[in-house]
């Protein structure tokens, strides 16, 4: 143990450290054990953006709240997810906070898009007013499937990330989808955006066959919204949770406890491990050099934990895929998945949409009235009738 | 969006008749309509933003997939596609989108011969903090 732990020391009343258990402990698909890398583990916990309720930020809208406590916890959570893909997209996942040295510009390109005034590209400002689209009106509550809608709209106005998000609605993930939106576009929108695959190209010599394809692919913000239950989590979802943090292009899951949203980075056991927007901090005003005193998002206590039976059935997980080849990779893995006894997918993965989903004689499939009609009412009166669907 | 209350609660079929006159009712409708499956469609008692549907029984055709069945669920209640809809079998399980009604019903039909789904959306997060009272009754108002 050495000074990083004096700081934890002080808030150990409030925080529990990590258990002693030979049991791995994995972070947004890194596999650590406690002993001996607890230090790794809290670097890695350290080193993600951290946000909670702000105070005193300027009003959202001019006139509106100048804070977010109460309501805007699974915004953060949006927040937290999102600015996750962010730094895998310009710092890479093995990047490191480390508290008192100098950080990159990129970093603060990253912070900055998210700081609490109306001109950040996921400000609470920007994500509390997109939200008035979804039917949201400024200061109410947000699932996990409107934050993500809302980011997702967001994103297309962040040309410097030239991000392809993608939201599979009805638990269903299409890759023939997501292969054409990522495939869209690229050249015009990612042309200047991508030094580093150019360096990259040069360093090799001659573009390879593989290289190109990966020069054609957006990296792939993919959020999958889903309800793994009514009231609690059905528990034979809970393997297949596990699973998604061992994934290397795991971005977590945003989510809760009834009414307390979070955002989960991993687990340990049969617990969660995650980020809690409730507390609130002022907010942070970057500096006249453009520097942002950023120690205020970093969460530099252990991480909270809870039972995964605890979790609200609302969810939506969230993956990364920079490449074409690490989609293809999480496609791989999630057919796998499948297969594993006793884990239930949570959704499914197709390969285009299923079939005649857009015919539009499914959707005027209406009561049949020649079925009526050879329908006698020979059940009890007052009993309400079928509709029945025909073909 | 429309607004609803939750006090708009109708009793679950289920209470609303004998398990002995559930079983006649899927005997004569199987012996009626052999290639078509029962469904029962209700809300979630505590869903506050999906509308309720006018009708909780369905006779559908077995070879249907569930992502038919859903896309007609969701455009009787005019829903758009971005809105978040499950629907639950058995109250438990989100039932393979690819799978026909066929093998929904042999999967997970109840001992009453009926299958079983309710629909959701997703659950909103935030904090009854007394300094929000304003906010919070605004919420509740709203939604």
């Amino acid at each position: 143990m050495d000074a990083a732990t004096l700081t934890y020391d002080t808030l150990r009343f409030e925080y529990e450290d990590f258990p002693d258990t030979k049991e791995p402990v994995w972070i947004l698909g890194r596999k650590y054990s406690v002993f001996p890398e607890k230090e790794e583990i809290l670097l890695d916990v350290t080193s993600r953006l951290w946000f909670t309720y702000r105070k005193n930020f300027p009003a959202i809208g001019g006139t509106g709240p100048t804070s977010d406590t109460g309501w805007g916890c699974m915004l953060r959570c949006g927040q937290m997810i999102f600015a996750q893909a962010l730094v895998c997209r310009h710092l890479g996942r093995d990047w490191r906070w480390i508290k008192g040295k100098k950080q990159t510009d990129n970093y603060f390109n990253v912070l900055n898009a998210f700081i609490d005034k109306k001109d950040s590209y996921y400000s609470i400002h920007q994500i509390a007013q997109m939200g008035v689209g979804e039917g949201k009106s400024i200061g109410q509550w947000y699932g996990p499937n409107t934050v993500a809608q809302v980011l997702k709209k967001l994103a297309t106005f962040d040309t410097w990330s030239s991000l392809a998000v993608h939201i599979a609605m009805d638990n269903t993930v299409v890759m023939e989808e997501i292969r054409r939106l990522c495939k869209s576009n690229w050249m015009c929108a990612g042309a200047s955006a991508f030094p580093t695959l150019d360096s990259d190209l040069l360093y090799n010599g001659y573009p390879e066959e593989a290289e190109v394809t990966d020069r054609l692919w957006k990296p792939l913000v993919l959020l999958i919204p889903l309800r793994l239950g009514l009231t609690d989590i059905n528990e034979a979802y809970i393997e297949t949770l596990k699973h998604c943090f061992m994934m290397s292009q795991s971005l977590g899951v945003i989510g809760g406890k009834p009414n307390s949203a979070h955002y989960f980075i991993g687990y340990v056991e049969e617990e969660l491990i995650y980020l809690d927007p409730h507390t609130t901090q002022p907010a942070v005003e970057p500096s006249d050099s453009g520097c942002i005193p950023d120690e205020s998002f970093h969460c530099q206590h252990p991480p909270c934990r809870m039972s995964i039976a605890e979790l609200d059935p609302s969810i939506a997980v969230g993956f990364f895929c920079n490449t074409e080849e690490d989609f293809n990779d999480w496609c791989q893995q999630i057919k796998k998945l499948s297969l594993i006894r006793g884990a239930l997918p949570m959704f499914e993965l197709v390969e285009r949409q299923p079939s005649h989903f857009s015919n539009p004689d499914v959707l005027n499939l209406t009561p049949d009235s020649s079925d009526a009609d050879r329908l006698e009412r020979f059940f009890d009166s007052e009993d309400e009738d079928f509709e029945i669907l025909s073909l | 969006m429309q607004t609803f209350h939750s006090s708009q609660s109708v009793r679950p079929f289920k209470m609303r008749k004998s398990f002995a006159t559930r079983l006649e009712e899927v005997a004569g409708i199987r012996a009626k309509f052999p290639t078509k499956v029962p469904v029962i469609v209700e809300r979630y008692h505590r869903e506050k933003y999906l509308p309720l549907l006018d009708k909780t029984k369905f006779l559908v055709p077995q070879e249907l997939t569930m992502t038919q069945f859903i896309t007609i669920i969701r455009s009787r209640m005019a829903l758009n596609a971005t809105q978040a809809f499950y629907l639950l079998v058995s109250n438990k399980s989100l039932a393979s989108m690819s799978l026909t009604m066929a093998e929904v019903y042999r999967d997970y039909k109840d001992e009453d011969g009926f299958v079983y789904m309710t629909y959701a959306s997703q659950e909103m997060f935030g904090c009854l903090l007394p300094s929000t009272g304003g906010k919070l009754a605004d919420h509740l108002l709203t939604t």
